[in-house]
């Protein structure tokens, strides 16, 4: 927009209310104050003439006539004379649209005005004209500053907004990362509770099986036992029949109540793995040895194999090798018909001190397909539905194996052909054995307990609140030609030790009134008191402890050691195998006799 | 005849603000809230979030560095402009319309709002050295009455035009005369829903009450003057009217013409600056 423009647009704008000639009056009033003695008169292009008085006393015509002629002339100075020989000057001022008229007094035609006083009078009109130029540029300036001072304090406020924005976010956050806090705390406490829960329905949990594998092992117990004590009866033939369909059902279900037990306590993560030396070879050839009766019921070939560079003895748990072996074979037998079963251990890996060892059990049977390979881990899964009917079983052994196999750090791998057969294979880390020499020298317990000095006849005191277990237990011990006395729980047991003369005992620990844990407690306290043993006609006389065997149906790790830390000899779980159980009360009076030997002075009669 | 209230509950029967404009005028009115606050509530709305930027990076805000997120266009704006902003957005499609109106056209009447927010913004800076913010939001919606008018009594509206016969008598004389009620009344009805500051409603409610004595620096008095100037430079509502200026601010305008002359001069380039915000980009 160029000046005229906005001139226009101004006066369009401000037309009624502004006095036109306004902005004439104060440019003359700044030429006047430069030259104080010139008389002025302005006549603008709107018609505006000022002073409105005229000091110049010209005709109207006359100004009308000059003002055509200035305005051809442009912004020039020039000068008429006038009647009076006074001299006129003018010029038009294109700046503020108007013509300027003046004169000085005393200025006559006699004294024509020099280029120097021509010159001075131009500056004084652009002087002028500066000024009024001057005013607007002052209000524009005051306009900015006022404007800057706007922005001045709309950026202070915009720094103080964004200040307190800070300090908004701030708390907002400090408040948030509180709650978070809290929350994180309640979770906390709640996940605690939570395990704490957790853990005490474990607790229970094992506790539940413990319990429940003493109810369950009680009565099996008494089958078992009377079973075989049945067996040995004079019996007829259906009879005897009948008898060994008890004892091989009974005998089968103890083996599920074991696998379920197992499975329960691998679960729970309470199972132990034993970890003592034993012989690979001896463990192959003793499941080989277990199947070769049923397979030459089967007709198939039974064939083990133990690599020879596999160390004589390693340590390991061999009871659970064994039974994933006894599995696995048992598998094999089930699922074949014709063919072979293999067993084989092989070495793999050797270092200085450990072996990995690969034990494979392989069939000619029905195999697997492949899609089932999978489930046959899982429990109480078959490898299909149809054969559940047709071959029997749970379902748990490959899955309590296989679990067993984790447990060893190893791990269970199958390669199976649908008609052609499988093969299961675990490879286990195991350990060399130091006393892998002097192992053979150790005397095989079951070749020892003929030994004639053990071959006595002493007085057992059976201490067992179970009425069918005193009965079995009973039997047991007088049919080992032992003398047997019964006594109902640890109370009782006591006194029976003051008025009878007792050689061993056979405590069971789960009692009434006084447990067998208690019972032993207080009967190694009177051993080790002179005053009270003279009270126990089983006790003063002796030279050695009175031993004690453990008797319990929890087959716990912690229960066996429950057992040594009361200061028992022995311990034997149920149910209680005649053999077994025979072999114990050798022993122990094997090592009562030596102990006399060893130190007849112990005697404190004196 | 209807109310006023009326009026508006039918407006708002036909046509709302977006709810993000209202929640951002609370938002600005209220102590507590962040910008992270404002940004949630921006983002609601993407097309506004560009709009947003466009507008905070135009030369109306002269910003050294391009601001590239809601929060930073907070940072560097303020949220009263942004509020502004948002409030341009959420209005300017009322303004829109097909063909043109001789008696009245919202296209014209936006143009006018636009002329007076610039120049309220202008003489509050220039002239009584005041921040912009309530002016430019009072100038572009002080006529949003007009629009409700057109909306809910489009003829009685165009009626009340055409009597409209300055200085003889009022556009709002003639509003109460057809309608029943005037632009004025509604329109602050309408802004109060929209919680508009109470600066901003006082200012819709009396830009054409001459009577009033308002102080000069007060955003009603600013609002007349700019009615004024704009009327004068063919930017008033209704083509070819306005409203003559009270006395006092005759007087006003009279001792600070150089200052008002600076003003009109610079008006052009000012609204050729805030060219992004006016123009409808249809």
């Amino acid at each position: 927009m160029n000046e005229k423009a906005v001139n226009e647009d101004f006066d369009s704008v401000f037309s009624d209310l502004l006095n036109g000639c306004e902005d004439l009056h104060t440019f003359l009033q700044d030429l006047q104050k430069l030259v104080p003695d010139a008389v002025f008169r302005l006549y603008s292009n709107d018609g505006c003439v000022v002073p409105e008085d005229d000091h110049l006393g010209l005709e109207s015509e006359t100004y009308d006539s000059l003002i055509k002629d200035v305005a051809e002339d442009g912004s020039v100075l020039s000068f008429f004379e006038l009647p009076d020989k006074s001299l006129l000057y003018c010029r038009a001022v294109p700046q503020i649209n108007s013509v300027l008229f003046f004169k000085f007094p005393g200025c006559s035609a006699g004294l024509f005005p020099n280029q120097v006083t021509l010159s001075l009078l131009q500056s004084f009109i652009e002087h002028a004209l500066l000024k009024k130029e001057t005013r607007v540029v002052k209000l524009e300036n005051e306009q900015l500053i006022r404007q800057s001072e706007v922005r001045n304090e709309q950026f202070r406020k915009l720094l103080a907004d964004n200040h307190q924005q800070y300090l908004l976010i701030q708390s907002k956050e400090k408040e948030y990362a509180k709650t978070l806090e809290i929350e994180i705390d309640r979770q906390t406490s709640e996940l605690r509770e939570k395990n704490r829960q957790l853990e005490e329905a474990s607790r229970l949990k094992s506790e539940f099986l413990a319990n429940m594998s003493h109810e369950l092992r009680t009565p099996m117990n008494a089958v078992i036992g009377f079973s075989d004590i049945l067996a040995e009866t004079d019996l007829n033939e259906i009879q005897s029949e009948y008898c060994k369909t008890i004892s091989k059902s009974a005998a089968g279900l103890l083996v599920l109540i074991n696998d379920v037990l197992d499975l329960a306590k691998i679960e729970s993560g309470k199972f132990e793995l034993e970890n003592d030396s034993f012989s690979i070879a001896e463990l192959i050839k003793n499941v080989d040895d277990m199947f070769k009766m049923a397979a030459k019921g089967k007709d198939l070939c039974l064939s083990h194999f133990v690599d020879s560079r596999l160390p004589g003895v390693l340590k390991g748990d061999a009871n659970r090798i064994r039974q994933i072996m006894v599995n696995l074979t048992g598998n094999a037998m089930k699922f074949t018909n014709q063919g072979c079963v293999d067993i084989r251990a092989d070495l793999t890996k050797q270092t200085e001190d450990a072996v990995d060892v690969r034990f494979s059990v392989s069939d000619t049977g029905i195999g697997i397909p492949e899609e089932r390979q999978d489930a046959v881990f899982e429990k109480f899964t078959q490898a299909d539905g149809s054969t559940t009917r047709k071959f029997g079983g749970t379902g748990l052994g490959l899955a309590i194996s296989n679990e067993l196999v984790k447990l060893m750090k190893g791990k269970m791998t199958l390669t199976s052909v649908t008609g052609k057969g499988s093969a299961f294979s675990f490879t286990i880390p195991m350990t060399k054995s130091a006393q892998e020499q002097t192992e053979k020298t150790t005397k095989d317990p079951a070749e020892s307990h003929v030994d004639m000095e053990g071959d006595r006849k002493i007085r057992v005191l059976l201490v067992e609140d179970n009425k069918v277990n005193q009965r079995l237990t009973g039997i047991f011990v007088q049919k080992q030609g032992h003398e047997v006395g019964v006594a109902g729980d640890g109370m009782v047991a006591l006194e029976k030790l003051k008025t009878g003369k007792w050689d061993l005992i056979l405590m069971d620990i789960q009692m009434p009134n006084m447990d067998g844990r208690e019972a032993t407690i207080k009967i190694r306290e009177i051993e080790s008191s002179p005053e009270m043993r003279d009270q126990y006609e089983s006790l003063y006389h002796r030279k050695t402890p009175v031993p004690i065997v453990g008797l319990t149906a929890h087959a716990r790790k912690e229960d066996e050691e429950g057992c040594y830390s009361v200061g028992m000899d022995a311990f034997l779980t149920k149910p209680i195998k005649n053999q077994r159980l025979a072999e114990i009360i050798q022993d122990q009076i094997r090592r009562i006799r030596a102990l006399e030997k060893e130190s007849p002075l112990v005697k404190p009669e004196e | 005849m209807p109310t006023a209230k009326e009026i508006v509950r039918k407006f708002n029967d036909l046509k709302t603000l977006p709810h993000v404009a209202i929640r951002v005028t609370q938002l600005v009115n209220s102590e507590k809230s962040t910008m992270r606050d404002f940004e949630e509530i921006i983002k609601l709305d993407p097309i506004l979030v560009t709009r947003l930027l466009r507008l905070v990076n135009s030369p109306y805000f002269a910003l050294a560095n391009k601001v590239e997120s809601i929060s930073k266009a907070v940072v560097y704006c303020g949220m009263k402009n942004l509020r502004n902003l948002v409030a341009v957005e959420a209005i300017k499609d009322l303004f829109k319309e097909k063909g043109d109106d001789p008696v009245f056209s919202r296209r014209h009447l936006w143009l006018h709002c636009a002329t007076i927010s610039i120049l309220s913004d202008m003489i509050g800076k220039r002239i009584f050295g005041l921040p912009g913010d309530d002016l430019f939001l009072a100038g572009i919606i002080h006529d949003i009455g007009l629009i409700v008018e057109d909306q809910v009594a489009g003829d009685l509206l165009r009626k009340a035009c055409m009597a409209y016969n300055p200085p003889k008598n009022s556009l709002v004389e003639c509003e109460q005369e057809m309608i029943g009620t005037d632009h004025c009344k509604v329109g602050m009805l309408l802004a109060k829903e929209w919680k508009m500051p109470e600066e901003v409603l006082k200012a819709i409610r009396f830009h054409h009450d001459t009577e009033k004595k308002n102080q000069i620096s007060s955003v009603t008095s600013i609002l007349q003057l700019s009615e004024y100037i704009a009327g004068k430079m063919k930017y008033s509502a209704i083509p070819d009217k306005i409203d003559p200026l009270s006395p006092l601010l005759v007087r006003h305008v009279k001792n600070m013409m150089g200052n008002y002359k600076l003003i009109i001069r610079d008006l052009p380039t000012e609204m050729a600056k805030a060219k992004e915000l006016y123009e409808n980009n249809e």
